[in-house]
């Protein structure tokens, strides 16, 4: 099974980093969609099936937080696991959006945590897949 | 067979009785990289973080640096029949040690600096790590065994397994099916 990932962030150099952690993770990885806010990011859910979103917090238009709200309302898109990749600093912050997704990593972060993040929450093993 | 590895040194084995170690990681990196299928694998003990801090030395002897090191170990291991994707890599040292004599501070903080180059590194060469053993103020022995893959660092009376035996590779050494 490759997972399909939408990596929601308005850095480019965030995303592409995020991207070449993901393919040299050995995780399984199937297509890789890219989003630069929070809108973005429920547009290409709407037009892709997506295993796994990655979404950063503070983004123009809409932010991730919003962005995760609209997920959960959605019946199609409910279940969805998400891991929030941010900078946020605050405990009850933290708290929240850990309570609202399935994964948090705080930026900066090493390639290794994020593998590590998306293996908790999907169950799929770098070792396991091809 | 005890393969050593000392300081700048660099060894690779594919023997099923073969065990490399290295001593004395203090702010050095001891760096082992493993092939579950292959059974190949081999531990670099790199002393400084970058070879341009001495050219010369660096292409006299690559693995008493970081950046030059681990290609190298790398390369090793892919001739003695590694892939890259089935690659384990696992990090012990870089600690912050005090100058000799035990006064002083880590005024050049070598082994953090040798652990920056090591995530340069290993991001330039598309490699994540798998468990590491590093920072704190202590000298660590690394160990490998080439039938199991097992990584422990010793500190002192402390044993740390970074990568468990796998229990296939066991069964292929013994001659068993897994």
């Amino acid at each position: 099974m490759s997972l399909n990932i939408l990596v929601v962030d308005d850095s480019r150099m965030m995303r592409t980093v995020l991207i070449r952690t993901l393919h040299i993770s050995g995780l399984p990885v199937g297509e890789v969609h890219e989003a630069t806010n929070g809108q973005e990011g429920l547009d290409q859910l709407a037009k892709n099936w997506i295993d796994l979103a990655l979404v950063d917090i503070n983004m123009p238009v809409m932010d991730g937080e919003t962005m995760i709200d609209h997920m959960r309302a959605n019946p199609l898109t409910k279940e969805t696991p998400v891991v929030v990749i941010s900078t946020e600093s605050s405990p009850e912050r933290i708290e929240l959006l850990k309570k609202k997704s399935a994964g948090f990593v705080h930026k900066p972060f090493t390639p290794e945590t994020v593998r590590e993040t998306i293996e908790r929450v999907t169950g799929v093993n770098h070792e396991s897949g091809d | 067979m005890h393969h050593t590895v000392g300081i700048a040194e660099m060894k690779v084995a594919k023997g099923t009785d073969d065990l490399i170690i290295t001593h004395a990681l203090g702010s050095c990196l001891g760096i082992t990289a493993y092939d579950p299928m292959a059974r190949v694998g081999g531990l670099l003990h790199a002393m400084l973080p970058q070879g341009s801090l001495n050219a010369e030395k660096a292409v006299e002897n690559p693995y008493m640096f970081v950046d030059t090191g681990l290609p190298s170990l790398f390369e090793a291991c892919y001739r003695a029949g590694a892939l890259k994707n089935r690659m384990i890599i696992t990090v012990a040292g870089g600690a912050a040690m005090k100058s000799v004599g035990g006064g002083g501070d880590d005024f050049f903080q070598i082994g953090k600096r040798n652990i920056i180059m090591l995530r340069k590194t290993l991001w330039n060469e598309g490699i994540l790590v798998k468990a590491s053993d590093v920072g704190g103020a202590v000298a660590r022995t690394l160990t490998l065994e080439i039938s199991t893959g097992e990584v422990v660092t010793r500190s002192g009376a402390t044993a740390t397994v970074l990568l468990p035996a796998r229990p296939n590779a066991v069964a292929a050494a013994e001659g068993r099916k897994p």
